[in-house]
């Protein structure tokens, strides 16, 4: 048996297995472990946000210092992220500064960003019709027009009577609520085999290689 | 700074610059999208480890670490251990060292994916189907039971729309009949879900779309 990576699933299992016992049995020393584990747990993730940083920095310090194309964006990138970083550090997040930026940079930018949504999706929406034309094609793009049709009131003849308050509330509150009902349940289940895989050892994404098939 | 010049006057023109740029991309990809999209990824990624920095790091790791008691010192090392561990993982060379911290937090995550699972999923959504038939609840029993019905099955044939497995036989894996009727019931309800979804995302974007429009016409509009 090769014991590469052994301490790391060790570890994997061991902190699964008490965070898990802590969600479903009450007992103080379990529930006080669980969140001692899961601050220690939100510490690493905020590590991990600056690995993330100093890799991004990383990879666009390398395309600036060989001048690679699109050298001039990675520079701009590194500036505002310096700029950012730094300006955040020494006035903290809720500083007037820093709602300027969020303001002025952030949310302009996201709005936008899903502002654009409206064509691209209109345009996939068209493509769809083209490229796949099918029976669930035409039961999907009827269905989100029949509820954009419902939803709002239209220009000169406000609300569609029947369709605003019948087949619209039909559509979206019991055939969608069932598909969605399906979906949740089967991303549930989905979700529990792939955790208690990695608790199990079975799956080892961290790094240590995985066991071969059939568990042997 | 002249006293025609405020901070609202700032947000507002680098606003409606970066608005701008970012909807050029509507006549195709061209150096000002790119440029508004770089400064956008470097100040989120900034401002998203300043946030990291005052919200977690600080009062969670550094300051137990100054001004804590013995215990609280002691508790911290293993965070501050596994955190330096994870540092590794910035250099191939290091990486193998930074396993452990990763698998620390996997198997967290594996449990909290688990106990939410079961927890938050499914059994809400369960003891939800099975309430669609208590017939004590408001509106009359026949609605009841014929909405109930149609969300059962529509639930069911979805989850037999995900039922991948299929046995082998000499001319290849074969699925069950029955299990392929249901899950093309079931497609039916998944297109219709995903058709009222894209119509949410769609009227959430046209939102988005008007309230862009709206800010660029009023910004235009204040200087005339």
């Amino acid at each position: 048996m090769k014991l590469k990576g052994l301490f790391s699933t060790a570890i994997a299992m061991a902190t699964g297995l008490i965070v898990l016992v802590g969600y479903f049995i009450g007992a103080p020393v379990l529930v006080n472990l669980r969140i001692t584990i899961l601050n220690w747990v939100i510490i690493l993730a905020a590590v991990a946000v600056f690995i993330g940083l100093f890799n991004l920095l990383a990879v666009h310090a390398d395309k600036i210092r060989n001048k690679k194309k699109g050298g001039f964006f990675s520079l701009m990138l590194v500036l505002f992220m310096l700029i950012t970083l730094l300006l955040g550090l020494w006035l903290r997040p809720d500083h007037p500064a820093m709602s300027l930026i969020f303001n002025a940079v952030q949310l302009p930018v996201e709005t936008s960003l899903m502002a654009m949504l409206v064509v691209t999706l209109t345009y996939a929406s068209i493509r769809l019709l083209h490229r796949r034309y099918n029976l669930f094609s035409v039961i999907f793009l009827a269905t989100a027009l029949l509820i954009l049709l419902g939803s709002a009131p239209l220009p000169f003849i406000g609300s569609v009577p029947i369709l605003s308050d019948m087949i619209r509330p039909f559509i979206a509150q019991v055939l969608a609520a069932a598909g969605a009902r399906g979906i949740l349940i089967g991303v549930a289940l989905g979700a529990l085999t792939t955790g208690l895989r990695v608790l199990f050892g079975a799956e080892r994404p961290y790094g240590g290689s995985n066991p071969p098939s059939g568990g042997k | 700074m002249p006293a025609w010049i405020s901070l609202d006057l700032i947000t507002a023109s680098v606003s409606f610059l970066l608005t701008l740029m970012v909807l050029s991309y509507l006549v195709g990809d061209n150096p000002l999208f790119r440029l508004a999209i770089h400064i956008f990824i470097g100040v989120s990624a900034g401002y998203a480890a300043a946030m990291a920095w005052h919200q977690v790091l600080s009062p969670k790791l550094v300051q137990p670490l100054l001004s804590g008691n013995m215990l609280e010192r002691s508790l911290i090392l293993v965070p501050l251990l596994l955190g330096v561990l994870l540092l590794m993982k910035l250099s191939p060379r290091t990486a193998r060292l930074g396993n452990p911290a990763m698998a620390f937090m996997v198997g967290a995550g594996a449990a909290i994916a688990v106990g939410g699972a079961v927890l938050g999923t499914l059994f809400p959504q369960i003891l939800a189907s099975i309430n669609l038939f208590d017939l004590e609840t408001v509106g009359s029993i026949p609605e009841r039971l014929f909405e109930g019905s149609i969300i059962l099955i529509g639930t069911l044939t979805t989850l037999a729309y995900f039922h991948f497995s299929a046995k082998a036989t000499p001319s290849g894996p074969q699925s069950g009949r029955l299990i392929d009727v249901l899950g093309g019931i079931g497609q039916v309800f998944i297109a219709i879900t995903f058709g009222v979804l894209f119509a949410g995302a769609y009227a959430a974007a046209m939102t988005a779309l008007i309230e862009r429009v709206y800010f660029l016409l009023n910004f235009i509009a204040s200087f005339l």
